[in-house]
Protein backbone atom coordinates (compact mmCIF):
# COMPACT_ATOMS: atom_id res chain seq x y z
CA UNK A 1 0.00 0.00 0.00
CA UNK A 2 0.83 3.26 -0.72
CA UNK A 3 1.35 6.24 1.71
CA UNK A 4 -2.34 7.51 0.24
CA UNK A 5 -3.43 3.44 0.88
CA UNK A 6 -3.95 3.13 -2.91
CA UNK A 7 -2.78 -0.53 -4.02
CA UNK A 8 0.92 -0.58 -4.74
CA UNK A 9 2.08 -0.18 -8.36
CA UNK A 10 3.96 -3.77 -7.70
CA UNK A 11 1.93 -5.72 -9.82
CA UNK A 12 2.81 -9.71 -10.19
CA UNK A 13 5.69 -9.10 -13.04
CA UNK A 14 5.84 -12.69 -14.00
CA UNK A 15 3.60 -12.12 -17.13
CA UNK A 16 5.33 -8.68 -18.07
CA UNK A 17 7.13 -10.44 -20.58
CA UNK A 18 4.06 -12.03 -22.33
CA UNK A 19 1.97 -8.25 -22.01
CA UNK A 20 5.25 -6.47 -23.65
CA UNK A 21 4.88 -9.48 -26.38
CA UNK A 22 1.12 -8.24 -26.80
CA UNK A 23 2.36 -5.14 -27.09
CA UNK A 24 4.91 -6.31 -29.78
CA UNK A 25 2.26 -7.76 -31.88
CA UNK A 26 -0.19 -4.40 -31.44
CA UNK A 27 -2.40 -5.94 -29.63
CA UNK A 28 -4.44 -3.04 -27.56
CA UNK A 29 -6.31 -5.29 -25.41
CA UNK A 30 -2.63 -5.29 -23.90
CA UNK A 31 -2.02 -1.92 -23.97
CA UNK A 32 -5.88 -1.38 -21.93
CA UNK A 33 -3.81 -4.05 -19.83
CA UNK A 34 -1.16 -2.24 -19.37
CA UNK A 35 -2.79 1.07 -18.22
CA UNK A 36 -5.36 -0.64 -16.24
CA UNK A 37 -2.27 -2.27 -14.42
CA UNK A 38 -0.12 0.73 -13.92
CA UNK A 39 -1.35 3.95 -15.04
CA UNK A 40 -2.59 4.89 -11.38
CA UNK A 41 1.02 4.80 -9.95
CA UNK A 42 2.57 6.37 -12.63
CA UNK A 43 -0.04 9.47 -12.34
CA UNK A 44 0.47 9.23 -8.67
CA UNK A 45 4.27 9.70 -9.30
CA UNK A 46 3.43 12.31 -12.62
CA UNK A 47 1.32 14.83 -10.25
CA UNK A 48 2.84 14.85 -7.38
CA UNK A 49 5.82 15.50 -9.20
CA UNK A 50 4.39 18.72 -11.45
CA UNK A 51 1.85 19.58 -9.40
CA UNK A 52 -0.76 19.64 -12.30
CA UNK A 53 -3.13 17.02 -13.02
CA UNK A 54 -3.66 18.04 -16.84
CA UNK A 55 0.39 17.44 -16.90
CA UNK A 56 0.51 14.52 -15.04
CA UNK A 57 -2.30 12.84 -17.41
CA UNK A 58 -0.06 13.70 -20.41
CA UNK A 59 3.21 12.51 -19.19
CA UNK A 60 1.30 8.89 -17.91
CA UNK A 61 -0.30 8.81 -21.93
CA UNK A 62 3.45 9.83 -23.30
CA UNK A 63 4.82 7.26 -21.00
CA UNK A 64 2.20 4.11 -22.00
CA UNK A 65 2.44 5.25 -25.64
CA UNK A 66 6.37 4.94 -25.56
CA UNK A 67 5.91 1.60 -24.22
CA UNK A 68 4.08 0.92 -26.89
CA UNK A 69 6.17 2.12 -29.30
CA UNK A 70 9.69 0.16 -27.40
CA UNK A 71 7.47 -2.89 -27.09
CA UNK A 72 9.34 -5.02 -30.20
CA UNK A 73 12.35 -3.89 -29.02
CA UNK A 74 11.32 -5.12 -25.09
CA UNK A 75 10.07 -8.17 -26.22
CA UNK A 76 13.17 -8.70 -27.96
CA UNK A 77 15.09 -8.57 -25.67
CA UNK A 78 12.89 -10.28 -22.84
CA UNK A 79 11.60 -12.88 -24.07
CA UNK A 80 8.19 -14.29 -22.16
CA UNK A 81 9.40 -17.69 -21.16
CA UNK A 82 12.87 -17.14 -20.22
CA UNK A 83 15.02 -15.76 -17.39
CA UNK A 84 15.31 -12.58 -19.50
CA UNK A 85 11.52 -12.07 -19.64
CA UNK A 86 11.73 -12.70 -15.97
CA UNK A 87 13.58 -9.86 -15.42
CA UNK A 88 11.26 -7.64 -16.94
CA UNK A 89 9.54 -4.97 -14.38
CA UNK A 90 7.38 -3.04 -16.31
CA UNK A 91 6.61 -1.18 -13.27
CA UNK A 92 10.30 -0.06 -13.12
CA UNK A 93 10.47 0.82 -16.44
CA UNK A 94 7.73 3.26 -16.92
CA UNK A 95 8.57 4.47 -13.93
CA UNK A 96 11.88 5.48 -15.18
CA UNK A 97 10.16 7.11 -18.19
CA UNK A 98 7.67 9.02 -15.89
CA UNK A 99 10.47 10.49 -13.81
CA UNK A 100 12.38 11.92 -16.61
CA UNK A 101 9.28 12.84 -18.38
CA UNK A 102 8.78 15.23 -15.17
CA UNK A 103 12.02 16.26 -14.52
CA UNK A 104 12.04 17.04 -18.36
CA UNK A 105 8.63 19.46 -18.42
CA UNK A 106 9.76 20.70 -14.98
CA UNK A 107 12.79 22.01 -16.52
CA UNK A 108 11.42 23.38 -18.89
CA UNK A 109 8.65 24.76 -17.88
CA UNK A 110 11.46 26.50 -15.22
CA UNK A 111 13.21 27.72 -18.81
CA UNK A 112 10.15 29.00 -20.04
CA UNK A 113 8.60 31.16 -16.81
CA UNK A 114 11.45 31.29 -14.44
CA UNK A 115 9.97 29.77 -11.67
CA UNK A 116 10.85 27.05 -9.90
CA UNK A 117 7.74 25.76 -9.61
CA UNK A 118 4.99 25.75 -12.29
CA UNK A 119 1.77 26.76 -10.16
CA UNK A 120 -1.40 26.39 -12.73
CA UNK A 121 -3.93 24.93 -10.72
CA UNK A 122 -5.99 27.62 -11.35
CA UNK A 123 -5.86 26.61 -15.05
CA UNK A 124 -6.48 22.65 -14.42
CA UNK A 125 -9.80 21.27 -15.65
CA UNK A 126 -10.05 20.03 -11.64
CA UNK A 127 -9.74 23.25 -10.29
CA UNK A 128 -13.07 23.54 -8.43
CA UNK A 129 -11.56 20.57 -6.25
CA UNK A 130 -7.84 21.65 -5.90
CA UNK A 131 -9.33 24.47 -5.08
CA UNK A 132 -11.23 22.52 -2.01
CA UNK A 133 -8.39 21.10 -1.45
CA UNK A 134 -6.07 23.51 -1.30
CA UNK A 135 -6.48 24.27 2.56
CA UNK A 136 -5.94 20.62 3.36
CA UNK A 137 -3.12 20.11 0.79
CA UNK A 138 -1.38 23.04 0.68
CA UNK A 139 0.73 22.15 2.91
CA UNK A 140 2.10 19.20 1.04
CA UNK A 141 1.91 20.44 -1.71
CA UNK A 142 4.59 23.40 -0.69
CA UNK A 143 6.79 21.20 1.19
CA UNK A 144 6.99 18.55 -1.63
CA UNK A 145 6.62 20.98 -4.35
CA UNK A 146 9.59 23.58 -3.02
CA UNK A 147 11.93 20.47 -3.67
CA UNK A 148 14.23 20.66 -6.40
CA UNK A 149 13.04 18.47 -9.00
CA UNK A 150 15.10 15.19 -8.30
CA UNK A 151 15.18 15.60 -4.91
CA UNK A 152 11.25 15.68 -5.71
CA UNK A 153 11.51 12.20 -7.33
CA UNK A 154 13.83 11.09 -4.58
CA UNK A 155 10.78 11.71 -2.39
CA UNK A 156 8.23 10.84 -4.25
CA UNK A 157 9.37 7.18 -5.63
CA UNK A 158 10.56 6.27 -2.04
CA UNK A 159 7.98 7.60 0.26
CA UNK A 160 4.88 7.78 -1.57
CA UNK A 161 5.43 5.15 -4.15
CA UNK A 162 7.58 3.46 -1.56
CA UNK A 163 10.21 1.87 -3.56
CA UNK A 164 13.06 0.20 -2.44
CA UNK A 165 16.08 2.89 -2.54
CA UNK A 166 17.76 0.45 -5.28
CA UNK A 167 14.48 0.78 -7.84
CA UNK A 168 14.07 4.43 -7.30
CA UNK A 169 17.66 4.70 -8.04
CA UNK A 170 17.17 2.43 -10.91
CA UNK A 171 14.11 4.86 -12.12
CA UNK A 172 16.28 7.95 -11.40
CA UNK A 173 18.98 6.07 -13.96
CA UNK A 174 21.34 6.70 -10.79
CA UNK A 175 23.89 4.68 -8.61
CA UNK A 176 22.55 3.50 -5.32
CA UNK A 177 25.37 5.47 -3.59
CA UNK A 178 24.56 8.40 -5.30
CA UNK A 179 21.01 7.95 -5.03
CA UNK A 180 21.08 7.80 -1.10
CA UNK A 181 23.13 11.04 -1.06
CA UNK A 182 20.15 12.61 -2.74
CA UNK A 183 17.44 11.58 -0.71
CA UNK A 184 19.32 12.47 2.14
CA UNK A 185 19.15 15.67 1.20
CA UNK A 186 15.90 15.44 0.08
CA UNK A 187 14.56 14.84 3.43
CA UNK A 188 16.77 17.28 5.28
CA UNK A 189 15.47 19.83 2.91
CA UNK A 190 11.54 18.54 3.59
CA UNK A 191 12.35 18.48 6.87
CA UNK A 192 14.01 22.27 7.48
CA UNK A 193 11.16 23.47 5.18
CA UNK A 194 8.34 21.54 7.56
CA UNK A 195 10.12 23.00 10.35
CA UNK A 196 10.32 26.53 8.86
CA UNK A 197 6.52 26.20 8.31
CA UNK A 198 5.74 25.45 11.81
CA UNK A 199 7.77 28.42 13.08
CA UNK A 200 5.92 30.53 10.47
CA UNK A 201 2.08 29.01 11.67
CA UNK B 1 7.23 16.79 15.66
CA UNK B 2 8.85 13.31 16.73
CA UNK B 3 12.29 12.43 17.68
CA UNK B 4 12.81 10.70 14.18
CA UNK B 5 11.85 14.21 12.17
CA UNK B 6 15.25 15.35 14.20
CA UNK B 7 17.12 12.93 12.36
CA UNK B 8 17.99 14.74 9.35
CA UNK B 9 18.87 11.07 7.15
CA UNK B 10 16.20 8.90 8.88
CA UNK B 11 13.41 7.96 6.44
CA UNK B 12 10.50 9.82 7.35
CA UNK B 13 8.59 7.71 9.78
CA UNK B 14 4.94 6.78 9.07
CA UNK B 15 2.12 8.29 11.86
CA UNK B 16 4.97 11.59 12.49
CA UNK B 17 3.74 14.99 11.46
CA UNK B 18 5.70 15.52 8.20
CA UNK B 19 4.20 12.25 7.09
CA UNK B 20 0.75 13.26 8.24
CA UNK B 21 1.62 16.55 6.10
CA UNK B 22 3.27 14.74 3.36
CA UNK B 23 -0.01 12.33 3.12
CA UNK B 24 -2.21 15.58 2.99
CA UNK B 25 -1.00 15.20 -0.70
CA UNK B 26 -3.93 14.17 -2.49
CA UNK B 27 -4.07 13.56 -6.23
CA UNK B 28 -6.47 13.43 -8.55
CA UNK B 29 -7.60 10.47 -10.77
CA UNK B 30 -7.06 9.90 -13.92
CA UNK B 31 -9.94 10.97 -16.42
CA UNK B 32 -12.52 8.12 -17.11
CA UNK B 33 -11.98 7.91 -20.69
CA UNK B 34 -7.74 8.08 -20.46
CA UNK B 35 -7.69 4.38 -21.17
CA UNK B 36 -9.54 5.26 -24.53
CA UNK B 37 -7.73 8.22 -25.87
CA UNK B 38 -4.52 6.41 -24.98
CA UNK B 39 -5.59 3.64 -27.22
CA UNK B 40 -6.82 6.23 -30.28
CA UNK B 41 -2.91 7.92 -29.82
CA UNK B 42 -1.46 4.33 -29.97
CA UNK B 43 -3.18 3.34 -32.83
CA UNK B 44 -2.35 6.99 -34.78
CA UNK B 45 1.30 6.58 -33.57
CA UNK B 46 3.20 5.89 -36.73
CA UNK B 47 5.18 2.45 -36.65
CA UNK B 48 8.11 2.56 -34.86
CA UNK B 49 11.70 3.17 -36.70
CA UNK B 50 13.36 -0.86 -37.14
CA UNK B 51 15.64 -1.00 -34.73
CA UNK B 52 19.34 -0.78 -35.09
CA UNK B 53 21.48 -3.89 -35.06
CA UNK B 54 24.29 -3.04 -33.64
CA UNK B 55 25.27 -6.17 -31.81
CA UNK B 56 25.01 -9.58 -33.52
CA UNK B 57 23.43 -8.55 -36.37
CA UNK B 58 25.66 -9.56 -39.38
CA UNK B 59 24.59 -6.56 -41.30
CA UNK B 60 25.47 -4.22 -39.58
CA UNK B 61 28.55 -5.76 -38.48
CA UNK B 62 28.99 -6.81 -42.04
CA UNK B 63 28.65 -2.76 -43.17
CA UNK B 64 30.55 -1.81 -40.39
CA UNK B 65 33.65 -4.21 -41.71
CA UNK B 66 33.38 -3.20 -45.49
CA UNK B 67 33.39 0.11 -44.12
CA UNK B 68 36.57 -0.06 -42.47
CA UNK B 69 38.40 -1.90 -45.25
CA UNK B 70 36.56 0.95 -47.36
CA UNK B 71 38.41 3.25 -45.52
CA UNK B 72 41.45 1.54 -44.77
CA UNK B 73 41.73 0.72 -48.91
CA UNK B 74 41.44 4.60 -49.62
CA UNK B 75 44.00 4.87 -46.84
CA UNK B 76 46.33 3.27 -48.28
CA UNK B 77 46.19 4.74 -51.82
CA UNK B 78 46.77 8.11 -50.14
CA UNK B 79 49.61 6.71 -48.60
CA UNK B 80 50.92 5.03 -50.97
CA UNK B 81 50.54 8.06 -53.61
CA UNK B 82 52.51 9.87 -51.09
CA UNK B 83 55.21 7.33 -50.84
CA UNK B 84 55.12 7.49 -54.61
CA UNK B 85 56.78 10.84 -54.39
CA UNK B 86 58.47 11.43 -50.89
CA UNK B 87 60.02 8.02 -51.39
CA UNK B 88 61.05 8.09 -54.14
CA UNK B 89 62.96 11.65 -53.12
CA UNK B 90 64.42 9.79 -50.41
CA UNK B 91 65.78 6.87 -52.61
CA UNK B 92 66.64 10.04 -55.17
CA UNK B 93 68.51 11.30 -52.29
CA UNK B 94 68.16 14.84 -51.64
CA UNK B 95 69.42 15.58 -48.45
CA UNK B 96 72.63 14.21 -48.82
CA UNK B 97 75.65 15.06 -50.23
CA UNK B 98 76.02 11.81 -53.15
CA UNK B 99 73.72 9.99 -54.38
CA UNK B 100 75.89 7.07 -53.20
CA UNK B 101 75.59 8.40 -49.80
CA UNK B 102 71.99 8.86 -49.74
CA UNK B 103 71.57 5.39 -50.80
CA UNK B 104 73.92 3.67 -47.94
CA UNK B 105 71.84 6.22 -45.14
CA UNK B 106 68.59 5.20 -46.48
CA UNK B 107 69.11 1.17 -46.92
CA UNK B 108 71.24 1.37 -43.75
CA UNK B 109 74.35 -0.47 -45.72
CA UNK B 110 77.37 0.23 -43.94
CA UNK B 111 79.25 1.76 -46.53
CA UNK B 112 82.95 3.01 -45.24
CA UNK B 113 83.70 6.34 -47.00
CA UNK B 114 87.20 5.87 -49.05
CA UNK B 115 89.80 7.00 -47.07
CA UNK B 116 91.33 9.93 -48.46
CA UNK B 117 94.72 8.48 -49.53
CA UNK B 118 94.81 10.27 -52.93
CA UNK B 119 97.18 13.10 -53.22
CA UNK B 120 96.56 16.55 -53.08
CA UNK B 121 94.60 17.80 -55.72
CA UNK B 122 97.15 20.34 -56.23
CA UNK B 123 100.03 18.44 -56.71
CA UNK B 124 98.79 15.38 -58.50
CA UNK B 125 99.02 16.34 -62.57
CA UNK B 126 95.04 16.25 -64.28
CA UNK B 127 94.54 12.92 -65.82
CA UNK B 128 92.45 14.45 -68.22
CA UNK B 129 95.06 16.18 -70.64
CA UNK B 130 92.57 18.34 -72.06
CA UNK B 131 92.43 20.51 -68.85
CA UNK B 132 96.14 20.60 -68.95
CA UNK B 133 96.32 21.63 -72.41
CA UNK B 134 93.89 24.59 -71.72
CA UNK B 135 96.09 25.35 -68.13
CA UNK B 136 99.42 26.02 -69.31
CA UNK B 137 100.59 26.95 -65.20
CA UNK B 138 102.66 23.86 -64.17
CA UNK B 139 102.07 23.43 -60.27
CA UNK B 140 105.23 22.08 -58.66
CA UNK B 141 105.76 21.04 -55.37
CA UNK B 142 104.24 23.27 -52.93
CA UNK B 143 101.32 26.09 -54.14
CA UNK B 144 103.10 29.23 -53.42
CA UNK B 145 101.56 31.48 -55.91
CA UNK B 146 98.23 32.97 -56.85
CA UNK B 147 98.61 31.22 -60.46
CA UNK B 148 99.51 27.62 -59.31
CA UNK B 149 96.48 28.42 -56.95
CA UNK B 150 94.33 29.44 -59.16
CA UNK B 151 95.21 26.66 -61.44
CA UNK B 152 94.46 24.28 -58.83
CA UNK B 153 91.34 25.69 -57.93
CA UNK B 154 90.07 25.38 -61.84
CA UNK B 155 91.06 21.82 -61.78
CA UNK B 156 88.75 21.02 -58.61
CA UNK B 157 86.32 23.18 -60.56
CA UNK B 158 86.00 20.81 -63.27
CA UNK B 159 86.03 17.86 -61.10
CA UNK B 160 83.04 18.74 -59.65
CA UNK B 161 81.06 20.34 -62.65
CA UNK B 162 81.77 17.11 -63.93
CA UNK B 163 80.78 14.99 -60.43
CA UNK B 164 77.58 17.11 -60.08
CA UNK B 165 77.02 16.22 -63.74
CA UNK B 166 77.50 12.69 -63.07
CA UNK B 167 75.39 12.98 -60.09
CA UNK B 168 72.69 14.53 -62.35
CA UNK B 169 72.85 11.43 -64.55
CA UNK B 170 72.89 8.75 -61.54
CA UNK B 171 69.85 10.61 -60.25
CA UNK B 172 68.37 9.91 -63.89
CA UNK B 173 69.09 6.73 -63.71
CA UNK B 174 67.64 6.46 -59.81
CA UNK B 175 64.27 7.58 -60.80
CA UNK B 176 64.11 5.44 -63.87
CA UNK B 177 65.21 2.58 -61.75
CA UNK B 178 62.54 3.41 -59.08
CA UNK B 179 59.71 3.85 -61.73
CA UNK B 180 60.62 0.21 -62.97
CA UNK B 181 60.77 -1.42 -59.63
CA UNK B 182 57.22 0.23 -58.66
CA UNK B 183 55.77 -1.01 -61.95
CA UNK B 184 57.24 -4.76 -61.33
CA UNK B 185 56.04 -4.41 -57.65
CA UNK B 186 52.53 -3.44 -58.62
CA UNK B 187 53.01 0.04 -56.68
CA UNK B 188 51.54 3.23 -57.67
CA UNK B 189 54.27 4.77 -60.28
CA UNK B 190 54.01 8.97 -60.33
CA UNK B 191 51.73 10.25 -63.22
CA UNK B 192 54.31 12.73 -65.56
CA UNK B 193 53.11 15.61 -63.63
CA UNK B 194 53.84 14.41 -60.63
CA UNK B 195 57.22 13.53 -61.71
CA UNK B 196 57.53 16.77 -62.75
CA UNK B 197 57.03 18.07 -59.35
CA UNK B 198 59.51 16.32 -58.08
CA UNK B 199 62.22 16.80 -60.07
CA UNK B 200 61.83 20.45 -59.44
CA UNK B 201 61.79 19.74 -56.46
CA UNK B 202 65.00 17.97 -56.48
CA UNK B 203 66.47 20.65 -58.76
CA UNK B 204 65.62 23.36 -56.30
CA UNK B 205 66.76 21.20 -53.33
CA UNK B 206 70.14 20.75 -55.22
CA UNK B 207 70.54 24.63 -56.41
CA UNK B 208 69.89 25.60 -53.26
CA UNK B 209 72.75 22.97 -51.87
CA UNK B 210 75.23 23.68 -54.56
CA UNK B 211 74.39 27.28 -53.50
CA UNK B 212 75.73 26.97 -49.73
CA UNK B 213 78.42 24.73 -50.98
CA UNK B 214 79.67 27.19 -53.25
CA UNK B 215 79.61 30.13 -50.24
CA UNK B 216 81.37 27.33 -48.17
CA UNK B 217 84.15 26.76 -50.64
CA UNK B 218 84.95 30.38 -51.41
CA UNK B 219 85.05 30.86 -47.92
CA UNK B 220 87.94 29.19 -47.45
CA UNK B 221 89.24 29.34 -50.90
CA UNK B 222 89.39 32.81 -49.61
CA UNK B 223 91.24 32.23 -46.63
CA UNK B 224 93.81 29.92 -49.02
CA UNK B 225 94.61 32.87 -51.12
CA UNK B 226 95.29 35.28 -48.25
CA UNK B 227 97.72 32.72 -46.99
CA UNK B 228 99.55 32.76 -50.17
CA UNK B 229 99.20 36.17 -50.52
CA UNK B 230 101.26 36.16 -47.09
CA UNK B 231 104.11 34.04 -48.40
CA UNK B 232 102.92 30.85 -47.09
CA UNK B 233 103.33 27.89 -49.49
CA UNK B 234 100.33 25.38 -49.11
CA UNK B 235 101.39 21.77 -48.75
CA UNK B 236 98.71 19.01 -50.13
CA UNK B 237 98.13 18.37 -46.22
CA UNK B 238 96.64 22.43 -45.73
CA UNK B 239 94.09 21.04 -48.31
CA UNK B 240 93.88 17.01 -47.13
CA UNK B 241 93.49 17.91 -43.88
CA UNK B 242 90.12 20.16 -43.70
CA UNK B 243 89.19 17.41 -46.52
CA UNK B 244 89.60 14.53 -44.00
CA UNK B 245 88.20 16.64 -41.30
CA UNK B 246 84.91 16.83 -43.53
CA UNK B 247 85.19 13.05 -44.10
CA UNK B 248 85.10 12.73 -40.83
CA UNK B 249 82.01 14.90 -40.31
CA UNK B 250 80.45 13.07 -43.01
CA UNK B 251 80.58 10.05 -41.64
CA UNK B 252 79.11 10.82 -38.38
CA UNK B 253 76.48 12.59 -40.18
CA UNK B 254 75.77 9.59 -41.61
CA UNK B 255 75.72 7.53 -38.71
CA UNK B 256 73.38 10.32 -37.27
CA UNK B 257 70.65 9.86 -39.88
CA UNK B 258 70.89 6.23 -39.63
CA UNK B 259 70.36 6.52 -35.86
CA UNK B 260 67.74 8.98 -36.92
CA UNK B 261 65.22 6.55 -39.00
CA UNK B 262 65.47 3.71 -36.29
CA UNK B 263 62.75 3.45 -33.44
CA UNK B 264 64.62 4.14 -30.17
CA UNK B 265 64.68 0.60 -29.55
CA UNK B 266 66.89 0.26 -32.86
CA UNK B 267 68.60 3.19 -31.84
CA UNK B 268 69.34 1.80 -28.08
CA UNK B 269 70.91 -1.51 -29.86
CA UNK B 270 72.96 0.69 -32.28
CA UNK B 271 75.05 2.54 -30.31
CA UNK B 272 75.22 -0.62 -27.83
CA UNK B 273 76.79 -1.76 -30.66
CA UNK B 274 79.41 0.60 -31.39
CA UNK B 275 82.25 0.51 -30.25
CA UNK B 276 83.51 2.53 -27.10
CA UNK B 277 85.17 4.59 -28.83
CA UNK B 278 83.01 5.14 -31.38
CA UNK B 279 80.21 5.26 -29.54
CA UNK B 280 81.85 8.06 -27.02
CA UNK B 281 83.06 9.94 -30.24
CA UNK B 282 79.50 9.76 -31.55
CA UNK B 283 77.95 10.92 -27.99
CA UNK B 284 80.66 13.92 -27.57
CA UNK B 285 79.67 15.30 -31.59
CA UNK B 286 75.97 15.10 -30.43
CA UNK B 287 76.64 17.09 -27.33
CA UNK B 288 78.49 19.39 -28.80
CA UNK B 289 75.86 19.50 -31.71
CA UNK B 290 73.37 20.03 -29.14
CA UNK B 291 75.75 23.27 -27.52
CA UNK B 292 75.99 24.67 -30.30
CA UNK B 293 72.14 24.46 -31.08
CA UNK B 294 71.67 25.74 -27.59
CA UNK B 295 73.88 28.86 -28.54
CA UNK B 296 72.17 29.39 -31.73
CA UNK B 297 69.17 29.54 -30.42
CA UNK B 298 67.89 26.07 -31.67
CA UNK B 299 65.25 23.89 -30.08
CA UNK B 300 67.39 20.87 -28.94
CA UNK B 301 66.25 17.37 -30.25
CA UNK B 302 63.37 15.67 -28.62
CA UNK B 303 64.33 12.44 -28.28
CA UNK B 304 66.99 12.09 -25.29
CA UNK B 305 70.66 11.60 -25.84
CA UNK B 306 70.55 10.25 -29.41
CA UNK B 307 71.93 12.28 -32.35
CA UNK B 308 69.40 14.10 -34.11
CA UNK B 309 69.61 14.05 -37.45
CA UNK B 310 71.53 17.24 -38.87
CA UNK B 311 69.94 19.95 -40.07
CA UNK B 312 68.55 20.18 -43.62
CA UNK B 313 70.35 22.91 -44.75
CA UNK B 314 73.59 21.92 -44.08
CA UNK B 315 75.76 22.72 -46.59
CA UNK B 316 77.50 19.77 -48.64
CA UNK B 317 80.34 18.56 -47.53
CA UNK B 318 83.02 19.36 -48.91
CA UNK B 319 86.94 19.93 -48.74
CA UNK B 320 88.23 23.34 -48.83
CA UNK B 321 89.02 22.81 -52.60
CA UNK B 322 85.72 21.94 -53.33
CA UNK B 323 85.88 18.07 -53.89
CA UNK B 324 83.80 16.09 -51.84
CA UNK B 325 85.67 13.87 -49.33
CA UNK B 326 85.26 10.54 -51.35
CA UNK B 327 86.16 11.88 -54.63
CA UNK B 328 90.03 12.39 -55.70
CA UNK B 329 90.82 14.52 -57.84
CA UNK B 330 91.81 13.59 -61.32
Amino acid sequence: MTASGEPSPAAPAADDAALVARLAARDAVALREVIARYAGPLNRVAFRMTGDAHEAEDIVQEACLRLWDHAPRLAARHPAGTPAGGALRLSGWLARVVTNLAIDRLRQARRVSGEEVPERADEAPLADAMIEADQRDGTARALVLALPERQRAAIVLTYYEELPNAEAAAAMDMNIKAFESLLHRARAGLRQAFAAQGDAR
Amino acid sequence: MSVNENDQDAPIARGSQLARALDDFAVPELPAGFADKVLVAAQARPAPLPELRRSGGGGARGWRLGRRIAIGAVGFGALATAAAATGLLERVGVPVPTPEKVWASITGKERVPPVVAAPAPAIKPPADPAPAALAPVRIEGAIDTPEELAEAFRRIDEVRQGRMEARRQLLDERIEREKERRRAAGLPVPTPEEEARLRQRIEEERTRREGLASQRIEARREELRERIESGEALTGEDIIRPLREDVRALERRERFERLRQMTPEQRREALRRLPPEQRRELMEAWRQRQQQRLRDGVPAAVDGPVPEAPPQDMPEVVSPSGIAPDESPR
